[in-house]
């Protein structure tokens, strides 16, 4: 915890607020904290989980990504020729997936990265706007980073960040009767590794100002000078503490579901060249 | 020639639009970015509010092309109609030709 005083963000003046804080202890949560793998599992695991706690099969999830490889998350929306620099990839051996939010690209490398996932039952965020959902969803987030001297706050729509620049960024999208909320953020970085792969770095800086991946980003083992796995353990415990998590495991018909998915939709061209 | 035209909205979101003027009609109509929306489907009515419509077409005249087109529970966010109206004009007038991979 910190002394220092922070601005409310907009769901915490809403005169329901502590209605919707309650909200979170509504649920018996499940944490999965597991190995690393493919950016196409991730992208895959993340819809399956999705509608299985839509469909009410599994708890609301609190899932930790490692991941196997460098790789490039782009946003539902964006245009693959317009985001990444296929040289730049192929020498950095990024793998580019789709993923179902929309958003901005993230270049991730596994040790660098901390990501995660909320999946829960869309009541949880019933009634709030799109907008407001982000930072009621990593309200938990705030306080970790905090008790870790990070002086974070929440940027809308979907930044966090601190006076030190953008820590990371959310995605949500709302389907199949739940709420998927997913945020990566930098624990470190290699700007000149980034700029070779994003096309966001380089060319629409000058005349456009910033965009989701090149807004002045500090990562967080520079403002917390803590390893990588202190700072995620940080982050469950938390959450842990806020709202109670049991550990669980992704089942065996969750896994040949996302693994089919990932297969046929995620590594697919039609998907990755949605918008080409 | 293919033309291509961004608008960044004052939320900081990208929005992106890639098109091809033939005989004063917009045409292979592409939107993309950074932005949010639900269902991820709407993206197609924007589209197609798009297509076909006169490269001389106004601003607002795009906007409300697109504002029609919109299935009513479209959610945007980060982005609006007019914030897609503004990328489409400007990759009209001053559209670069887009760069190849």
């Amino acid at each position: 915890m910190s002394d220092r005083a922070y601005e409310p963000n907009p769901w915490e003046l809403l005169p329901r607020a502590e209605e919707l804080r309650q909200r979170w202890l509504e649920h018996d949560w499940q944490l999965i904290r597991e190995g690393p793998r493919p950016p196409e599992m991730h992208m895959a695991l993340d819809e399956v989980l999705t509608y299985e706690v839509g469909r009410g099969a599994r708890p609301a999830t609190l899932r930790i990504w490692e991941w196997t490889q460098n790789a490039v998350i782009l946003g539902r929306f964006q245009s693959v020729r317009n985001e990444v620099d296929p040289d730049g990839a192929a020498k950095h051996g990024v793998k580019v997936v789709r993923r179902i939010t929309g958003g901005g690209a993230m270049f991730t490398e596994p040790q660098n990265a901390i990501t995660y996932s909320l999946y829960a039952p869309e009541s949880l965020v019933k009634g709030l706007s799109f907008v407001d959902s982000y930072a009621f969803m990593d309200d938990w987030v705030l306080e970790a980073l905090r008790s870790m001297g990070v002086e974070a706050v929440y940027k809308p729509i979907n930044d966090i960040s601190s006076a030190q620049g953008k820590i990371g960024g959310a995605a949500q999208t709302r389907r199949g009767g739940a709420v998927l909320h997913h945020v990566m953020a930098a624990y470190d970085m290699n700007p000149a590794t980034m700029l070779e792969v994003l096309r966001i770095g380089r060319e629409k800086l000058s005349d456009k100002g910033s965009t989701s991946a090149n807004k002045r980003v500090t990562p967080l083992r520079e403002q917390t000078q803590m390893p990588r796995s202190a700072v995620l353990d940080r982050l469950v415990e938390t959450f842990d503490r806020r709202y109670g998590l049991t550990e669980g495991a992704i089942t065996a018909a969750e896994l040949e579901a996302a693994e089919r998915l990932a297969r046929d939709k995620f590594l697919s061209d039609d998907w990755l060249y949605l918008l080409p | 020639m293919a033309s291509h035209g961004e608008y960044k909205t004052p939320g900081g979101k990208l929005v992106v639009v890639d098109l091809v003027v033939d005989d004063g009609r917009l045409q292979n109509v592409e939107v993309s970015g950074d932005f949010f929306l639900e269902p991820p489907e709407a993206l197609t009515d924007i589209v197609r509010a798009l297509e076909g419509a006169p490269a001389a077409a106004s601003e607002a005249e795009l906007a409300q092309r697109i504002q029609e087109q919109l299935r009513p529970d479209a959610e945007l966010i980060g982005f609006d109609a007019a914030s897609v109206a503004v990328a489409v004009r400007r990759a009209v007038t001053d559209g670069r030709p887009r760069e190849r991979a």
